[in-house]
Protein backbone atom coordinates (compact mmCIF):
# COMPACT_ATOMS: atom_id res chain seq x y z
CA UNK A 1 0.00 0.00 0.00
CA UNK A 2 2.58 2.32 -0.43
CA UNK A 3 1.25 3.74 -3.58
CA UNK A 4 -1.36 6.25 -3.48
CA UNK A 5 -4.59 4.42 -4.24
CA UNK A 6 -6.18 7.24 -5.77
CA UNK A 7 -5.64 10.18 -8.21
CA UNK A 8 -5.23 13.48 -7.70
CA UNK A 9 -8.69 14.41 -8.31
CA UNK A 10 -10.87 11.45 -7.12
CA UNK A 11 -13.67 12.22 -4.83
CA UNK A 12 -14.81 11.04 -1.92
CA UNK A 13 -18.30 11.75 -0.63
CA UNK A 14 -18.51 10.73 2.54
CA UNK A 15 -21.74 12.85 3.92
CA UNK A 16 -24.07 10.40 4.24
CA UNK A 17 -22.05 7.90 5.74
CA UNK A 18 -22.86 6.37 9.12
CA UNK A 19 -19.31 6.13 10.77
CA UNK A 20 -18.73 4.86 14.12
CA UNK A 21 -15.35 5.80 15.97
CA UNK A 22 -14.58 4.74 19.38
CA UNK A 23 -11.66 4.98 21.29
CA UNK A 24 -11.40 4.51 25.03
CA UNK A 25 -9.18 7.78 25.15
CA UNK A 26 -10.67 10.87 24.90
CA UNK A 27 -8.40 12.98 23.33
CA UNK A 28 -7.52 10.07 20.87
CA UNK A 29 -11.25 10.37 20.12
CA UNK A 30 -11.01 13.67 19.70
CA UNK A 31 -8.40 13.60 16.91
CA UNK A 32 -10.46 11.14 14.97
CA UNK A 33 -13.72 12.40 14.86
CA UNK A 34 -11.83 15.91 14.11
CA UNK A 35 -10.28 13.83 10.69
CA UNK A 36 -12.92 12.15 10.09
CA UNK A 37 -15.17 15.55 9.89
CA UNK A 38 -12.28 17.16 7.77
CA UNK A 39 -13.01 13.70 4.86
CA UNK A 40 -16.72 14.79 5.07
CA UNK A 41 -18.25 12.46 7.79
CA UNK A 42 -21.33 14.40 9.43
CA UNK A 43 -22.17 13.19 13.15
CA UNK A 44 -20.30 10.18 13.80
CA UNK A 45 -21.19 7.89 16.43
CA UNK A 46 -18.43 8.74 19.21
CA UNK A 47 -18.00 5.85 21.86
CA UNK A 48 -15.43 5.01 24.43
CA UNK A 49 -16.77 1.77 25.52
CA UNK A 50 -18.09 -1.25 24.10
CA UNK A 51 -21.07 -0.85 25.67
CA UNK A 52 -21.67 2.28 23.94
CA UNK A 53 -20.62 0.98 20.67
CA UNK A 54 -22.51 -1.84 20.73
CA UNK A 55 -25.45 0.22 21.22
CA UNK A 56 -24.46 2.40 17.97
CA UNK A 57 -24.88 -1.06 16.16
CA UNK A 58 -28.25 -1.58 17.46
CA UNK A 59 -29.45 2.05 16.65
CA UNK A 60 -28.57 2.55 13.43
CA UNK A 61 -26.98 0.87 10.15
CA UNK A 62 -23.18 1.98 9.75
CA UNK A 63 -21.59 1.82 6.94
CA UNK A 64 -17.70 2.36 8.23
CA UNK A 65 -16.25 1.68 11.86
CA UNK A 66 -12.58 2.53 13.12
CA UNK A 67 -12.13 1.04 16.46
CA UNK A 68 -9.47 1.60 18.38
CA UNK A 69 -7.59 -1.63 20.37
CA UNK A 70 -8.00 0.70 23.86
CA UNK A 71 -11.45 0.86 24.83
CA UNK A 72 -12.76 2.23 28.35
CA UNK A 73 -14.19 -1.12 29.13
CA UNK A 74 -12.28 -3.54 27.09
CA UNK A 75 -10.37 -4.07 24.45
CA UNK A 76 -11.44 -3.42 20.69
CA UNK A 77 -10.71 -6.90 19.66
CA UNK A 78 -13.66 -8.21 21.47
CA UNK A 79 -15.72 -5.59 20.41
CA UNK A 80 -15.39 -6.72 16.75
CA UNK A 81 -15.30 -9.77 17.47
CA UNK A 82 -19.14 -9.83 18.76
CA UNK A 83 -19.79 -7.04 15.76
CA UNK A 84 -18.77 -10.23 13.30
CA UNK A 85 -21.58 -12.51 15.47
CA UNK A 86 -23.94 -9.73 16.37
CA UNK A 87 -26.63 -10.78 13.34
CA UNK A 88 -27.14 -7.05 12.60
CA UNK A 89 -27.11 -7.32 9.24
CA UNK A 90 -25.83 -5.42 7.12
CA UNK A 91 -23.69 -3.35 10.25
CA UNK A 92 -21.87 -7.06 10.61
CA UNK A 93 -20.63 -6.93 7.76
CA UNK A 94 -19.40 -3.33 7.45
CA UNK A 95 -15.76 -2.82 7.13
CA UNK A 96 -13.43 -2.39 10.32
CA UNK A 97 -10.07 -0.50 10.65
CA UNK A 98 -8.52 -1.37 13.78
CA UNK A 99 -6.12 1.33 15.30
CA UNK A 100 -3.36 0.30 17.61
CA UNK A 101 -0.89 1.85 19.78
CA UNK A 102 2.03 0.09 21.28
CA UNK A 103 1.41 -2.87 18.94
CA UNK A 104 3.51 -6.25 19.15
CA UNK A 105 3.32 -8.82 16.14
CA UNK A 106 0.55 -10.99 18.27
CA UNK A 107 -1.81 -7.87 18.33
CA UNK A 108 -1.96 -7.47 14.49
CA UNK A 109 -2.42 -11.23 14.77
CA UNK A 110 -5.09 -11.07 16.78
CA UNK A 111 -6.57 -7.58 15.15
CA UNK A 112 -6.71 -9.93 11.73
CA UNK A 113 -8.82 -13.21 13.51
CA UNK A 114 -11.21 -10.90 15.66
CA UNK A 115 -12.55 -9.95 12.28
CA UNK A 116 -10.98 -6.29 11.35
CA UNK A 117 -10.74 -5.35 7.90
CA UNK A 118 -7.57 -3.89 8.44
CA UNK A 119 -5.21 -2.79 11.23
CA UNK A 120 -2.99 0.18 11.38
CA UNK A 121 -0.82 1.69 14.31
CA UNK A 122 -0.69 4.99 15.42
CA UNK A 123 0.38 7.38 14.68
CA UNK A 124 -1.95 7.26 11.87
CA UNK A 125 -1.93 10.61 9.54
CA UNK A 126 -5.22 11.52 7.70
CA UNK A 127 -3.47 10.71 4.42
CA UNK A 128 -2.73 7.20 5.92
CA UNK A 129 -6.36 6.94 7.23
CA UNK A 130 -7.62 7.81 3.59
CA UNK A 131 -5.42 5.15 1.82
CA UNK A 132 -6.78 2.79 4.08
CA UNK A 133 -10.59 3.76 3.21
CA UNK A 134 -10.01 4.24 -0.33
CA UNK A 135 -8.33 0.48 -0.17
CA UNK A 136 -11.32 -0.83 1.57
CA UNK A 137 -13.44 0.83 -1.47
CA UNK A 138 -12.18 -2.01 -3.51
CA UNK A 139 -11.99 -4.71 -1.36
CA UNK A 140 -14.00 -7.37 -2.58
CA UNK A 141 -12.47 -10.43 0.17
CA UNK A 142 -15.80 -12.59 0.60
CA UNK A 143 -17.00 -12.46 3.85
CA UNK A 144 -16.04 -16.20 5.66
CA UNK A 145 -17.97 -17.65 8.72
CA UNK A 146 -16.70 -20.45 10.46
CA UNK A 147 -16.70 -22.27 14.34
CA UNK A 148 -13.43 -20.13 14.67
CA UNK A 149 -13.59 -16.87 12.99
CA UNK A 150 -16.19 -14.23 11.50
CA UNK A 151 -15.01 -11.71 9.23
CA UNK A 152 -13.53 -11.07 5.66
CA UNK A 153 -11.43 -13.44 4.12
CA UNK A 154 -8.00 -13.05 5.80
CA UNK A 155 -6.13 -14.36 2.91
CA UNK A 156 -6.21 -11.16 1.16
CA UNK A 157 -4.21 -12.68 -1.95
CA UNK A 158 -5.33 -15.40 -4.24
CA UNK A 159 -2.25 -17.38 -4.10
CA UNK A 160 -4.15 -20.88 -3.74
CA UNK A 161 -4.13 -22.88 -1.12
CA UNK A 162 -0.67 -23.82 0.62
CA UNK A 163 1.60 -26.38 -1.32
CA UNK A 164 0.42 -30.01 -0.82
CA UNK A 165 -2.46 -28.98 0.36
CA UNK A 166 -6.01 -29.44 -1.49
CA UNK A 167 -7.37 -26.72 -0.11
CA UNK A 168 -10.94 -25.77 1.62
CA UNK A 169 -12.87 -23.64 -0.34
CA UNK A 170 -14.82 -24.99 -3.10
CA UNK A 171 -13.10 -22.82 -5.44
CA UNK A 172 -9.62 -23.64 -4.90
CA UNK A 173 -7.25 -24.38 -7.12
CA UNK A 174 -3.90 -26.18 -6.81
CA UNK A 175 -0.87 -24.00 -8.66
CA UNK A 176 0.26 -27.12 -9.90
CA UNK A 177 -0.42 -27.84 -13.46
CA UNK A 178 -1.32 -31.70 -14.65
CA UNK A 179 -0.81 -33.35 -17.77
CA UNK A 180 -3.09 -33.03 -20.05
CA UNK A 181 -6.18 -35.27 -20.20
CA UNK A 182 -7.77 -34.59 -23.58
CA UNK A 183 -5.82 -33.24 -27.29
CA UNK A 184 -4.10 -30.22 -27.89
CA UNK A 185 -7.02 -27.80 -29.54
CA UNK A 186 -5.87 -27.14 -33.27
CA UNK A 187 -5.37 -23.59 -34.76
CA UNK A 188 -8.36 -23.51 -35.96
CA UNK A 189 -10.14 -24.20 -32.88
CA UNK A 190 -8.13 -21.60 -31.09
CA UNK A 191 -9.03 -18.54 -33.53
CA UNK A 192 -12.28 -19.56 -33.49
CA UNK A 193 -12.36 -18.42 -29.35
CA UNK A 194 -11.00 -15.31 -30.30
CA UNK A 195 -13.36 -14.48 -33.45
CA UNK A 196 -15.94 -16.78 -33.18
CA UNK A 197 -17.97 -14.76 -36.33
CA UNK A 198 -15.19 -14.93 -38.31
CA UNK A 199 -14.29 -18.89 -37.82
CA UNK A 200 -15.68 -21.47 -40.32
CA UNK B 1 -23.44 -15.83 -3.77
CA UNK B 2 -22.97 -17.78 -1.18
CA UNK B 3 -21.22 -21.00 -1.45
CA UNK B 4 -21.43 -23.71 1.92
CA UNK B 5 -18.00 -25.89 1.87
CA UNK B 6 -19.07 -28.18 4.43
CA UNK B 7 -21.96 -27.34 7.32
CA UNK B 8 -19.84 -25.51 9.46
CA UNK B 9 -17.97 -22.89 7.43
CA UNK B 10 -19.69 -20.64 5.04
CA UNK B 11 -17.93 -18.33 2.44
CA UNK B 12 -20.23 -15.41 0.39
CA UNK B 13 -19.97 -11.91 -1.04
CA UNK B 14 -21.28 -9.14 0.64
CA UNK B 15 -22.58 -5.96 -0.48
CA UNK B 16 -19.52 -2.92 -0.39
CA UNK B 17 -22.12 -0.65 0.80
CA UNK B 18 -19.34 2.00 1.96
CA UNK B 19 -18.10 1.85 -2.03
CA UNK B 20 -21.44 2.64 -3.27
CA UNK B 21 -22.05 5.60 -0.60
CA UNK B 22 -18.35 7.16 -1.08
CA UNK B 23 -18.81 7.18 -4.97
CA UNK B 24 -22.26 8.88 -4.82
CA UNK B 25 -22.09 12.28 -6.54
CA UNK B 26 -20.82 15.52 -4.65
CA UNK B 27 -18.17 15.39 -1.81
CA UNK B 28 -15.03 16.73 -2.18
CA UNK B 29 -11.93 15.38 -3.82
CA UNK B 30 -9.11 13.23 -1.81
CA UNK B 31 -6.86 15.98 -1.65
CA UNK B 32 -9.15 18.77 -0.14
CA UNK B 33 -10.64 15.81 2.22
CA UNK B 34 -6.94 15.20 3.88
CA UNK B 35 -6.12 18.41 3.78
CA UNK B 36 -9.05 19.41 5.58
CA UNK B 37 -8.48 16.73 8.20
CA UNK B 38 -5.03 17.59 8.79
CA UNK B 39 -5.84 21.45 9.41
CA UNK B 40 -8.79 20.11 11.90
CA UNK B 41 -6.38 17.68 13.58
CA UNK B 42 -3.53 20.24 14.17
CA UNK B 43 -6.17 22.40 15.52
CA UNK B 44 -6.62 20.28 18.61
CA UNK B 45 -2.61 20.66 19.08
CA UNK B 46 -2.87 22.98 21.87
CA UNK B 47 -5.35 21.11 23.83
CA UNK B 48 -3.92 17.84 23.26
CA UNK B 49 -0.83 18.44 24.20
CA UNK B 50 -1.78 20.03 27.03
CA UNK B 51 -3.82 17.23 28.16
CA UNK B 52 -0.59 14.93 27.99
CA UNK B 53 0.41 16.51 31.30
CA UNK B 54 -2.88 15.72 33.36
CA UNK B 55 -2.35 11.70 31.53
CA UNK B 56 1.50 12.05 32.96
CA UNK B 57 -0.32 12.89 36.54
CA UNK B 58 -2.71 9.83 36.32
CA UNK B 59 0.18 7.53 35.11
CA UNK B 60 2.26 8.42 38.48
CA UNK B 61 -1.07 7.71 40.18
CA UNK B 62 -1.85 4.48 38.89
CA UNK B 63 2.16 3.29 39.86
CA UNK B 64 1.62 4.65 43.18
CA UNK B 65 -1.83 2.55 43.58
CA UNK B 66 -0.30 -0.58 41.87
CA UNK B 67 2.88 -0.74 43.75
CA UNK B 68 0.90 -0.10 47.47
CA UNK B 69 -1.01 -3.09 46.71
CA UNK B 70 -0.46 -6.38 47.62
CA UNK B 71 -0.77 -7.87 44.16
CA UNK B 72 0.24 -5.21 41.98
CA UNK B 73 -1.32 -4.92 38.54
CA UNK B 74 -0.07 -3.18 35.17
CA UNK B 75 -3.09 -2.87 33.66
CA UNK B 76 -3.56 0.79 34.08
CA UNK B 77 -0.28 1.60 33.58
CA UNK B 78 0.42 0.11 30.15
CA UNK B 79 -3.37 1.57 29.15
CA UNK B 80 -2.50 5.10 30.40
CA UNK B 81 1.28 5.04 28.66
CA UNK B 82 -0.40 3.49 25.42
CA UNK B 83 -2.88 6.70 25.34
CA UNK B 84 0.16 9.02 25.95
CA UNK B 85 2.36 7.67 23.04
CA UNK B 86 -1.24 8.02 21.22
CA UNK B 87 -1.49 11.04 21.51
CA UNK B 88 2.33 12.00 21.55
CA UNK B 89 2.98 10.50 18.45
CA UNK B 90 0.00 12.37 16.46
CA UNK B 91 1.60 15.58 17.05
CA UNK B 92 5.34 14.58 16.66
CA UNK B 93 6.70 14.85 20.31
CA UNK B 94 9.18 12.06 19.51
CA UNK B 95 11.12 12.03 22.70
CA UNK B 96 7.42 11.28 24.98
CA UNK B 97 6.08 9.05 22.30
CA UNK B 98 8.94 6.91 22.21
CA UNK B 99 9.33 7.33 26.37
CA UNK B 100 5.51 6.25 26.39
CA UNK B 101 6.35 3.32 24.08
CA UNK B 102 9.43 2.32 26.26
CA UNK B 103 6.93 2.00 29.48
CA UNK B 104 4.28 0.10 27.57
CA UNK B 105 6.85 -2.52 26.22
CA UNK B 106 8.32 -2.97 30.48
CA UNK B 107 4.73 -3.01 31.72
CA UNK B 108 3.57 -5.09 29.30
CA UNK B 109 6.03 -7.87 29.92
CA UNK B 110 5.90 -7.67 33.78
CA UNK B 111 1.84 -8.19 33.23
CA UNK B 112 3.22 -11.41 31.62
CA UNK B 113 4.99 -12.62 33.92
CA UNK B 114 8.13 -11.15 33.96
CA UNK B 115 9.83 -10.20 37.27
CA UNK B 116 8.72 -7.09 37.97
CA UNK B 117 11.24 -4.31 38.41
CA UNK B 118 10.07 -1.30 39.94
CA UNK B 119 12.89 1.47 39.43
CA UNK B 120 12.29 0.93 35.92
CA UNK B 121 8.85 1.95 36.23
CA UNK B 122 9.60 5.05 38.41
CA UNK B 123 12.16 6.20 36.05
CA UNK B 124 9.69 5.74 33.32
CA UNK B 125 6.80 7.84 35.09
CA UNK B 126 9.65 10.82 36.12
CA UNK B 127 10.66 10.82 32.79
CA UNK B 128 7.31 10.86 31.02
CA UNK B 129 6.16 13.71 33.41
CA UNK B 130 9.53 15.72 32.81
CA UNK B 131 9.07 15.29 28.76
CA UNK B 132 5.19 16.20 29.51
CA UNK B 133 5.73 19.30 31.03
CA UNK B 134 8.07 20.02 28.33
CA UNK B 135 5.79 19.75 25.75
CA UNK B 136 6.99 20.63 22.56
CA UNK B 137 10.15 22.35 24.04
CA UNK B 138 11.89 19.08 24.86
CA UNK B 139 14.73 19.67 22.73
CA UNK B 140 17.79 18.30 23.11
CA UNK B 141 17.02 17.70 26.89
CA UNK B 142 14.42 15.34 25.45
CA UNK B 143 16.77 13.34 23.87
CA UNK B 144 18.87 12.64 26.50
CA UNK B 145 15.78 11.57 28.83
CA UNK B 146 15.17 9.28 26.67
CA UNK B 147 18.72 7.98 26.05
CA UNK B 148 18.31 7.10 29.84
CA UNK B 149 14.92 5.06 29.60
CA UNK B 150 15.99 3.29 26.66
CA UNK B 151 19.20 1.71 28.45
CA UNK B 152 16.91 1.19 31.09
CA UNK B 153 14.38 -0.70 29.15
CA UNK B 154 17.11 -2.47 27.50
CA UNK B 155 18.91 -3.42 30.60
CA UNK B 156 15.34 -5.00 31.93
CA UNK B 157 14.03 -6.69 28.50
CA UNK B 158 17.11 -7.23 26.66
CA UNK B 159 18.47 -5.33 23.89
CA UNK B 160 17.59 -8.16 21.94
CA UNK B 161 14.19 -9.49 22.82
CA UNK B 162 11.93 -11.08 20.72
CA UNK B 163 8.84 -9.83 19.94
CA UNK B 164 9.16 -6.29 21.62
CA UNK B 165 7.71 -3.85 18.96
CA UNK B 166 9.21 -0.69 18.24
CA UNK B 167 7.86 2.25 17.50
CA UNK B 168 7.35 3.24 14.19
CA UNK B 169 9.90 5.75 12.78
CA UNK B 170 7.02 8.72 12.63
CA UNK B 171 6.88 8.56 16.35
Amino acid sequence: MSTLPFTKNERVNLSTAEVLLACGDAEGLNILTEMFAGFGVHTPRRCRTIAEAKSSVHERTLNLLVVDSALSDGEGYDFIRWLRRCDVAPTCYAPVILVTGHTKPTQIFRGRDSGANLVVRKPVPSLVMMQRIMWLLKDSRPFVTSPNYFGPDRRVKALGPPGGHKGRRHDDLSAEVGTASTPNLGQDEIDSLFSPKGAK
Amino acid sequence: MSSTHNRHVRVFAVDNQLARIVTEQGGRSVADAVKAADARVEALRGASVAALTGKAEQLAMAAATSRASSEPTFDAIYEISNAIYGVASTFQLKSLAQAAFSLCDIADSFRSGETVNWPAIDVHVDGIRLLSSLGEGAGAAGEEVLTGLRRVRDRVLGTATPGIATPPSGA
